[in-house]
């Protein structure tokens, strides 16, 4: 074993997120062609990795802004499938008892402060939360989540500006998944996203944002600097959409070559066969994905078997 | 009693409220050291509660608003100052899709506990520096407005504004900042949605608030020594929520209605309360409700423009005493 390996029942737990968002994004993907969850869905299929490795190198007490591609940010953070799966059918047993849908959830219990339908929108939230920890002195850091794209917003670089000159408890993780949209990120701007933070003196890391284990790593070592030292940065993981920006965009931007090689990039079955190549026998990783189907199937019974909710007069404000 | 500034009063409200809680606190431009305020408004809180809760940020204002959302999701209460009203707009998104929608968007699980100050009004700084924009945010669902007219409601409503659990848009006004009132020595606040009848009258409603309260109130003595006319002037006090029941009493009383505001005339606050009035009281109005606003154009920086857009005392009295028929 590498030193720089970590422990085999943290992996099999990373592997058990990871395999957890790529099926509930498939089981989203259905129940949107069979009208069961609603609205404005973005997916992020094959974008597990940047999600599961990051949020698992945080506390329940950590804060996180996922983006509106959040799916795998919440269930990384500890929501339960049923009441997300809930919510994006517009049910009354989901997270925000069918007000919100999949591009603005919220989870309390865990933290989790909510995505933004607004792209970028959650930079300025940011600065509050991470202000707010330091003065109520809580042990916590707070991750923003963000596109590649968002990284044009303006609101971006008063993000920057403020968590340096504050030095804010703050770690931005830029999942760049190559396009804005239908942009590819490099039509878009002359900075890399991890040059820019360093006009602020905000500490900057570029990793494979498919390799679950390379991502928990440097996120555990920032974390740990945000937290004791209060200490902001930003981490950039590369990585790759299979899907659409949403769910009926049928990508006709993107080369077929390029989906093919961030297939074979696929963070699952890498974490798969790390975990074979370290002695993990194969029914155990099989135990895992029939626990993780049957809670995905679960969870899109419990939407499809939820009430709508219902408008009252009295709810106008 | 004591006489009090309208600008002292809002610093009052705020600094007992703040002794009292030690989650409150303030963010803005330039309120803390140095100009403390550039109305002076926020002037020595720094010196009694520290760097600490009075926080100047660069000039930001999207962040100043994105500071006080994200603090408020993790239990602070959140005073934000925004240096002008117009620079509002700068921070739109945070006050439109962020804090107005965040209690219903989060299903109830977390509220935007904001309150954010803001001076309007034409004072001779121009177009960017003078809007009323009140009227935009009564558009948005899950805003809350108060407009206080003088330094004892502006006390009050700071109070109810800082615990009120929503997210409060307190809109102050530049020419009202030195004007004076007789305020209580112990505490008081003035809750949300309750009018002041400020004068009863019978034959005439007129609807006013914020700087327009204040002329309104001078015409309207005018008016009455004048012509013996009998005016009933109400001050909402707060635009979300609005009194309707105390404003549709008055006019059943008195069959007319004349709005007087200083955001302009097209889909104003006034044009709200009219059509409400008409919807709601059309059979006990004796003659169609008018309204008196700002003309359709940005404020002018040049007097005699100026004069000829905001609303004045001459204007209204003019105005008012046609709609009456007064000769």
């Amino acid at each position: 074993m590498d030193f720089m390996d970590i422990e085999n029942d943290l992996m099999l737990e990373l592997y058990r997120k990871l395999f957890l968002c790529r099926r509930f994004e498939e089981k989203v993907y259905q129940l949107i062609l069979d009208g069961v969850v609603l609205g404005s869905v973005h997916l992020s299929t094959g974008e597990e990795a940047a999600a599961v490795g990051t949020i698992g190198a945080l506390e329940k007490t950590d804060y996180i802004l996922p983006t509106h591609r959040g799916h795998c940010q919440h269930l990384s953070k500890g929501a339960e499938p049923d009441k997300l799966m809930a919510e994006l059918a517009g049910k009354e047993t989901g997270y925000c008892k069918g007000n919100s849908g999949s591009i603005h959830i919220f989870d309390r219990e865990n933290n989790n402060l909510g995505s933004n339908g607004i792209v970028g929108a959650q930079f300025p939230i940011t600065v509050g939360a991470g202000m707010a920890i330091k003065y109520k002195k809580l042990n916590s850091c707070v991750v923003c989540f963000t596109g590649d794209g968002a990284t044009n917003q303006g609101w971006f670089y008063e993000l920057l500006n403020l968590m340096s000159l504050w030095q804010l408890p703050v770690i931005i993780v830029c999942v760049n998944n190559l396009y804005g949209m239908g942009t590819p990120y490099s039509e878009t701007s002359l900075a890399s996203v991890n040059e820019k933070p360093r006009l602020f003196k905000i500490r900057s890391e570029v990793v494979d944002g498919n390799d679950v284990e390379a991502v928990y790593i440097i996120m555990k070592e920032l974390v740990e600097l945000a937290k004791k030292e209060s200490k902001p940065a930003l981490l950039e993981c590369l990585t790759y959409r299979w899907m659409g920006h949403s769910a009926f965009d049928q990508r006709p931007y993107r080369p077929k070559e390029e989906i093919e090689k961030w297939k074979n990039l696929d963070p699952i079955k890498r974490a798969e066969t790390k975990l074979i190549s370290r002695g993990i026998k194969s029914n155990i990783i099989n135990e895992i994905k029939e626990r993780v189907n049957n809670q995905v199937e679960e969870a899109a019974s419990f939407a499809i078997n939820s009430k709508f909710p219902e408008f009252n007069v009295s709810m106008q404000m | 009693m004591r006489k009090v500034k309208y600008k002292d009063s809002i610093r009052e409200a705020m600094m007992e409220e703040m002794a009292k809680d030690t989650n409150i606190i303030l963010v803005g431009e330039d309120i803390a050291k140095g100009y403390e305020g550039c109305f002076g408004v926020t002037k020595g809180i720094c010196d009694t509660f520290g760097e600490k809760r009075i926080i100047d940020m660069p000039i930001c204002e999207a962040s100043v608003i994105g500071c006080a959302l994200g603090a408020s999701q993790l239990g602070i209460k959140v005073i934000a100052e925004i240096m002008f009203e117009d620079f509002i707009t700068v921070c739109f998104d945070g006050i439109v899709n962020q804090a107005a929608k965040l209690k219903t968007l989060s299903g109830g699980q977390y509220n935007s506990t904001i309150v954010i100050r803001t001076p309007g009004g034409s004072a001779g700084f121009g177009a960017q520096h003078s809007q009323c924009l009140e009227s935009i945010f009564m558009h948005v669902p899950g805003l809350y407005i108060a407009l206080p007219s003088n330094a004892y409601d502006a006390k009050g409503l700071m109070k109810t504004a800082i615990n009120f659990g929503e997210p409060v848009l307190f809109f102050e006004h530049q020419k009202l900042y030195n004007t004076e009132s007789d305020i209580p020595d112990e505490e008081y606040s003035i809750p949300f949605g309750c009018a002041n009848i400020i004068n009863e009258g019978k034959d005439v409603t007129v609807v006013a608030f914020s700087y327009m309260a204040l002329l309104a109130m001078d015409a309207c003595r005018d008016l009455e020594s004048d012509y013996g006319v009998s005016i009933e002037l109400i001050d909402p006090r707060t635009l979300v929520p609005l009194d309707f029941d105390t404003i549709a009493k008055s006019v059943k009383k008195t069959g007319r209605l004349v709005t007087v505001e200083e955001g302009v005339l097209r889909g104003g606050a006034g044009s709200e309360i009219v059509a409400r009035v008409e919807e709601e009281c059309f059979d006990f109005l004796d003659a169609p409700a008018k309204r008196i606003a700002a003309l359709n154009f940005p404020v002018p920086i040049s007097p005699l423009m100026e004069k000829a857009v905001v609303p004045n005392k001459d204007r209204i009295i003019k105005e008012i005493s046609e709609y009456l028929g007064l000769k």
